[in-house]
């Protein structure tokens, strides 16, 4: 597969600090959680390389990026650099000075506010006390200056069955066009509270069910990358593959080939370490304003050697022996994979469809879909 | 006469990605437009400090079997990135007539 001359685009950790320490954040006691936040002035050193690269596109998450005093110094930078950019927040801390600001800019792509529940005891109870009504303000200030904003509903044993009210709350009510949803996955803070958080088999199958059900009740305005909508449909395709009825082309079926985001972009921790991903924290590939992104991104050899692993059939691992379905798996993520496993280069448990099928779990009708 | 020479607007990002093809990036809009190999060779020409004859003459000597309306392509292609605002004009003042 051919690769593009630099990335196009970069995901940074714009700050290690938070206002909140949600029981499943991926970021806190990963790889990610770097401590050192790097002042303002090597992000606009760095942003200049950007501009030389000619990447495009920068998502700022965390921690929290509006944490950030400075934030304004920082999407300065990115402005005069010639590039678009988008920040994934809890949304407690946006105001109208922010919001204001944000428009200004006429380069902010979206603000993503996380929003788990349509009342505040299924959003608190893994956000925090009052962090429902704070996030809420956050995201209808965002609406009100005009700024473009994305919602990400997280899906967990506390929320799952407020998944209605949810869909209610942000289509109906506050009048989303759509919202994104996914799930608590097993890095960083959730894999300590996993049982508090983590679906259940049994909760999986009932998330897949709703989500179905209101994707279709709302004419596709609720979409999914990861989680139990994104499993559903894909899973449902890799059981029709396996009954010979459906061809899968895209991504490559039987190999490594889940997700491919370090061939667009790269990544960059709070502490100025650069990685292929953010969910790959742990494989180093530089540090900003040291080495050279173009040579990192076209040279480094942990990031080919990550490159190659859509070379690498699933039917090499024991894993997958027997798996009526490898020839129509990707393996999925290799960040969550490496949690599971330790290793990058292996299928993810957490996305097998064997595994959940064998351990009780059902495919949702398949009228719903 | 004053001489124009189109210049490209300094704001867009010439990304070249695979091969000799790039995108022009407008960052303000969000909005991308593929260029071919030649256009991309005359994109980098769009430094004001050639006219648009210049810039076809450069594309013959450094370009094989150049069909014989390429000046009028080059100039219908320089003319629509100026109607998108991707390029501008450089006004190079010159001896009154």
């Amino acid at each position: 597969m051919r690769l593009m001359r630099t990335p196009k685009k970069i995901d940074i950790d714009i700050t290690n600090r938070c206002n909140l320490r949600c029981r499943y954040c991926y970021h806190y006691e990963s790889a990610g959680d770097a401590d050192g936040d790097l002042p303002v002035s090597e992000w606009l050193r760095f942003f200049e390389e950007l501009n030389r690269l000619a990447v495009t596109e920068v998502t700022m998450a965390g921690g929290e990026p509006f944490i950030r005093e400075d934030l304004k110094e920082i999407i300065g930078g990115i402005v005069r650099n010639r590039m678009r950019f988008q920040i994934l927040s809890n949304g407690t801390l946006i105001d109208d000075d922010m919001a204001d600001f944000l428009v200004s800019t006429r380069r902010c792509n979206y603000v993503q506010v996380s929003i788990d529940g349509s009342i505040p005891m299924t959003h608190d109870a893994m956000r925090g006390k009052g962090s429902f009504s704070k996030a809420m303000r956050g995201l209808m200030t965002l609406r009100r200056h005009g700024v473009h904003t994305a919602v990400r509903v997280t899906i967990h044993r506390k929320n799952v069955h407020d998944l209605d009210g949810v869909a209610k709350l942000l289509l109906e009510d506050i009048g989303l066009s759509s919202f994104g949803t996914n799930s608590a996955g097993a890095m960083g803070l959730c894999r300590k509270n996993a049982e508090m958080v983590q679906l259940t088999t049994e909760e999986r199958t009932i998330a897949m069910e709703t989500l179905l059900r209101l994707a279709k009740k709302y004419n596709g305005r609720i979409n999914a990358m990861a989680g139990p909508l994104a499993e559903a449909r894909g899973w449902w395709d890799m059981e029709e593959a396996r009954n010979g009825g459906k061809q899968l082309t895209s991504p490559k079926r039987g190999f490594l080939t889940g997700c491919g985001c370090y061939r667009a972009g790269l990544a960059v921790r709070a502490d100025g370490v650069i990685t292929p991903c953010t969910m790959l924290s742990h494989i180093e590939l530089g540090r900003i304003n040291r080495d050279d992104l173009g040579v990192v991104w076209r040279d480094h050899e942990a990031l080919n050697i990550l490159r190659r692993r859509q070379e690498i059939p699933l039917t090499s691992f024991s894993f997958c022996e027997g798996c009526p379905y490898v020839n129509a798996c990707t393996g999925n993520c290799p960040g969550l994979s490496y949690t599971l496993t330790g290793e990058v280069n292996h299928p993810s448990p957490d996305a097998c469809l064997r595994k959940f099928l064998d351990e009780g779990g059902r495919l949702p009708d398949r009228t719903l879909l | 006469m004053d001489v124009k020479n189109p210049i490209a607007n300094p704001l867009i990002v010439l990304r070249e990605e695979f091969d000799d093809w790039a995108i022009l990036f407008d960052p303000d809009t969000g909005n991308a437009f593929g260029l071919n190999p030649t256009g991309v060779f005359i994109w980098k020409l769009l430094d004001g400090k050639h006219n648009t004859d210049d810039i076809v003459s450069r594309l013959c000597e450094e370009a094989d079997d150049v069909p014989e309306d390429a000046g009028e392509h080059a100039r219908q292609f320089i003319a629509s990135l100026e109607q998108q605002g991707l390029v501008g004009y450089e006004v190079i003042a010159g001896n009154p007539a």
